[in-house]
C-alpha cells in the first residue's frame, strides 16, 4: 500500500470501519511510513478533541423532572 | 412507584441526546423542546421498538426525523447546504504557521490542544445542517450504517459528509487560532530597536 491509498483510508480506519484484509495493510504501512502515522495520529487527536468538546454538555436536571413528569402522564391517559 | 425499565434505559441517554440537540438547533430552549418531544414520541410508539435491539440508536432516529422534518418546515429560506472544498491537507501544512517560533517540536498537536471547545461548538455550529447533523452523530459514537439508516441516505454519502465537514472544521479552527495568534502577537511589547 502507498502513502496516497493509506490516506484515502485515514478516517475509515480512525473509524473503526475498515474491513479485515485492509486494515492489516493500513498498519503494515503505518509501521513503515512515520510521515502517514504523524498524519493518523493528529487526526485522531483532532477527532477526540470534538468529541470532548460535545460531550461536556449535560442536559439541565428541570429538564429530566419536566420529561419523567410528562410521560408518566403519558402513561396515565388512555392510547 | 415502580420504575419502568423501558423508561429508564431510555432516560439513560438524556444527556447524550440533548447535548446532541443543542448542536443541532443551537438553542437551549429549542434543544429542550427537541428532547421532550423526543422522548414523548418514543414513548407513544414503543410498541415498534424491539426489546434487546439498539434504544440509543432508535432514540436518536426519533430525535433526527423530529429536529429534520420541523428545521427544514421551519427554515423559509434554506440555509446554504454545500460546503466549498476545502484543500485536503489544511491540518498538516499549515499550522506551523500559526505558531513560527514556538519552541514546541510538534506544532500541530499544540495547535489541536489549545483549542477552546468553545470555539469546536461554534465551528460545529457553522456547519451546514446535514453536514452537521452527520458530524454530530458521529460523535455519538454510531457507526456509519447506523447513521445512514437514521438520515436515510447510502453510506458513501455518510463518509463524504464526515469527510468533508471535518476538512470545514479544521480549516475552521486553523483560522480561529490564526487569529488568536495574530491578536497575540499584537499585543506583545515591540522590542526596542
Amino acid at each position: 500500500m502507498d502513502c496516497t491509498k493509506c490516506l484515502e483510508r485515514l478516517y475509515s480506519y480512525l473509524d473503526r470501519e475498515l474491513a479485515p484484509a485492509e486494515l492489516t495493510d493500513v498498519r503494515a504501512h503505518l509501521d513503515d511510513c512515520g510521515g502517514c502515522e504523524d498524519n493518523f495520529v493528529l487526526e485522531e487527536r483532532f477527532l477526540a478533541r470534538v468529541r470532548d468538546s460535545c460531550h461536556e454538555d449535560v442536559a439541565p436536571t428541570e429538564l429530566r423532572t419536566r420529561i419523567v413528569a410528562r410521560l408518566r402522564m403519558e402513561n396515565d391517559s388512555p392510547r | 412507584m415502580a420504575t419502568d425499565p423501558f423508561e429508564s434505559e431510555a432516560l439513560s441517554f438524556l444527556d447524550a441526546l440533548y447535548r446532541t440537540a443543542l448542536r443541532m438547533t443551537r438553542s437551549e430552549a429549542e434543544a429542550e423542546d427537541l428532547v421532550q418531544e423526543t422522548y414523548i414520541r418514543a414513548f407513544r410508539f414503543r410498541q415498534q421498538f424491539t426489546p434487546g435491539t439498539n434504544l440509543k440508536a432508535w432514540l436518536f432516529r426519533i430525535l433526527t426525523n423530529t429536529f429534520i422534518n420541523q428545521y427544514r418546515r421551519k427554515a423559509a429560506r434554506p440555509e446554504t447546504t454545500e460546503l466549498d472544498d476545502v484543500e485536503e491537507s489544511i491540518l498538516y501544512r499549515h499550522m506551523r504557521d500559526v505558531s513560527p517560533g514556538s519552541a514546541s517540536p510538534d506544532p500541530e498537536a499544540e495547535l489541536i490542544d489549545s483549542t477552546l471547545s468553545s470555539e469546536v461548538k461554534d465551528a460545529l455550529e457553522a456547519l451546514p445542517e446535514k453536514f452537521r447533523t452527520t458530524l454530530l452523530l458521529d460523535v455519538e459514537g454510531f457507526s456509519y450504517k447506523e447513521i445512514a439508516e437514521m438520515l436515510d441516505i447510502p453510506i458513501g454519502t455518510v463518509m463524504s459528509r464526515l469527510h468533508r465537514g471535518r476538512k470545514f472544521l479544521q480549516k475552521r479552527l486553523y483560522d480561529v487560532a490564526r487569529d488568536r495568534g495574530i491578536v497575540a502577537a499584537r499585543a506583545m511589547p515591540r522590542p526596542a530597536d
